[in-house]
């Protein structure tokens, strides 16, 4: 059947029970309503027939809207009921090339998609880049979704809770689960002694973050590279545990900007200088031995200089 | 279900303000996201009808005046049934209103709040009067401007009753402005402009005695229109009408009626000022 474009009283229209979307904050909501208002419906929603009434297919907040401003009508587009699989994938691919939902209600929806399409492979699960083919989500969008979807239910809820706030009220955000999570990833793999055991560990950090004791979600960078010291740079395992163990401490006023900036930035900046002298080392080396290249410019020739000089006065005993 | 398009914590938000609703108003002609009337561009979240006279509608949601509420304010204002409107949030989203400023406009346009906390205790925090009948404060500051300290006081009083009784309080108003007539019928009388006696005629009957008077020529526009606003507002009924339709009417009237009557204050108030006349009111 194709496609048919009719004015619709919002009335007649329900929501799609599949939508993955979940949060309508009302800050953007008013923003369309202002919107409608002013210029009415320009895109028609997307919707199929079922009985007397209508699904929502795509276009749940102009819908909201239009009910919100009592419309008598709204345009849309009448398509064929789809199975339930091509219901989802159809809003997956509309959201994906034009507005982005939040990850979270991604993941809430992506078990579906994998169990529907499940049962039409016999059973066969689909890899990450058959899913991504399907749901129009890029391999790494989907790897974020996951990391949302293996929190345990009590974090998820609290990220529900987050995300339903307006904006400006907002504390924790998905990134902030998806670095946390990454970051304890890391810590579990290399310094398992660490962790009491990781709802522990990520209560801590929430308390933290919300006290602002961690001041930014980026620190949890750091906390990966103090649970990678320990084979990077050598750093003794007793060492990077008692750092963790200390930001782990719901108690402590010790933030992960601090510990690391204390006790690991500086091997890591070593560590750094050594790499670009090894780098200067082997371009220096081979230069000399082709009498081809050895003519360098006087701006590195300059700058080699200052360096020299420096590194002289640094070793002096 | 009812407000199953709610978050969890609005849809508390929604739930403890119907109950807050109908423990104060009573259960009648509730309306739950239905619109009102299809002359009205907004659904409320929900509605009532405490009296065949007034009507509650509530919008609950986090955006304090949302744009829906702000265009259907003419609709409401002109809809054969008076509507008092309240706006539910939670509490937290009513503190942290950075400045006050979406809450002072509900208040300016005369929305009432109502809020609910996490633990769903709501309070009504300001009360809202049918949109059709308010006057803001600062509508009312400003037409006051330009009038003295003691019309000032007196008009202030007359709004505080026409908050809660349209009638009384334009009554109050056309008070003032025969007070005001009879102030400058007495020292025309004194001067000899008009004749001794005039000040105790009823008071349309002194501005035909001024409107006649060679001194009063040049504000004879302002006598007429004194004289037209107290023929139709001198008498409003404090009674609530028998039907929504001819109470939203009688609001609408009493409005207009009271927003002239601060018009023809400042137009007398020239008239004494220019004939170098006291204002003598008690």
């Amino acid at each position: 059947m194709s496609d048919v474009l009719k004015e619709i009283a919002p009335s007649k229209i329900e929501r799609n029970p599949d939508n993955p979307r979940i949060f309508f904050r009302d800050e953007e909501m008013d923003t369309l309503t202002a919107s409608i208002r002013r210029y009415g419906i320009q895109v028609p929603i997307t919707v199929y027939s079922e009985g007397s009434h209508f699904v929502l297919i795509d276009g749940e907040r102009r819908w909201r809207c239009a009910r919100k401003l009592n419309l008598k009508s709204m345009p849309a587009l009448v398509r064929g009921k789809p199975s339930r699989l091509k219901n989802i994938l159809l809003m997956f691919n509309i959201h994906a090339l034009r507005e982005q939902w939040d990850y979270l209600t991604i993941a809430h929806k992506l078990p579906d998609v994998i169990e529907l399409f499940q049962k039409e492979n016999s059973g066969r699960e689909p890899t990450e880049a058959e899913l991504s083919e399907l749901t129009g989500l890029t391999r790494g969008q989907i790897r974020r979704c996951r990391f949302l979807l293996d929190l345990p239910k009590k974090y998820r809820e609290i990220l529900e809770e987050e995300l339903a706030l307006p904006k400006q009220f907002q504390k924790l955000s998905e990134d902030f689960f998806i670095e946390m999570e990454r970051a304890l990833k890391t810590v579990q793999h290399r310094v398992p002694s660490a962790l009491n055991t990781l709802n522990s560990a990520r209560d801590a950090l929430i308390t933290k973050f919300r006290n602002e004791t961690i001041g930014n979600i980026t620190d949890f960078r750091m906390l990966s590279k103090i649970a990678t010291s320990v084979k990077r740079l050598g750093v003794r395992e007793t060492k990077a545990r008692e750092a963790l163990q200390s930001i782990f401490d719901p108690h402590s006023k010790i933030g992960i900007e601090q510990v690391f900036a204390q006790q690991f930035e500086m091997k890591f900046d070593e560590r750094k200088v050594i790499l670009s002298a090894d780098s200067i080392f082997d371009f220096l080396e081979q230069s000399l031995n082709d009498s081809s290249t050895t003519k360098i410019s006087d701006q590195l020739r300059k700058s080699l200089s200052r360096l020299h000089r420096l590194i002289e006065r640094f070793l002096k005993p | 279900m009812p407000f199953d398009t709610f978050s969890e914590r609005l849809r508390l938000v929604a739930d403890e303000s119907l109950a807050l609703c109908k423990r104060e108003w009573g259960r009648n002609g509730v309306g739950i996201e239905i619109p009102i009337s299809p002359k009205i561009g907004w659904q409320p979240t929900f509605y009532m009808k405490p009296s065949r006279v007034l009507m509650i509608a509530v919008e609950v949601g986090d955006r304090l005046f949302p744009d829906s509420l702000r265009g259907a304010a003419h609709d409401i204002e002109h809809y054969d049934f008076p509507i008092a409107v309240y706006q539910a949030c939670a509490l937290d989203i009513f503190q942290k209103d950075p400045g006050q400023a979406r809450v002072n406009l509900l208040r300016e346009r005369g929305i009432g709040i109502i809020t609910v906390d996490d633990a769903g205790h709501s309070t009504i925090q300001t009360r809202a009067e049918p949109l059709a009948q308010h006057i803001s404060r600062e509508k009312l500051d400003s037409a006051l401007t330009e009038l003295t300290p003691k019309l000032k006081v007196k008009f202030r009083t007359a709004h505080t009753t026409y908050e809660t009784n349209v009638g009384q309080g334009l009554q109050a108003a056309s008070q003032i402005i025969e007070a005001l007539i009879d102030c400058i019928a007495k020292q025309a009388e004194a001067a000899g402009v008009v004749a001794a006696g005039t000040s105790a005629k009823d008071a349309a009957l002194i501005i035909d005695d001024l409107w006649a008077a060679g001194a009063f020529h040049n504000y004879r526009a302002v006598l007429g229109a004194a004289r037209s606003f107290l023929r139709e507002h001198r008498n409003p009924s404090s009674h609530p009408s028998e039907t929504a339709k001819k109470e939203a009417t009688r609001t609408r009237k009493c409005k207009t009626g009271f927003l002239e009557s601060l018009r023809v204050a400042l137009e007398l108030r020239k008239i004494i000022k220019a004939l170098d006349y006291k204002i003598l009111i008690v």
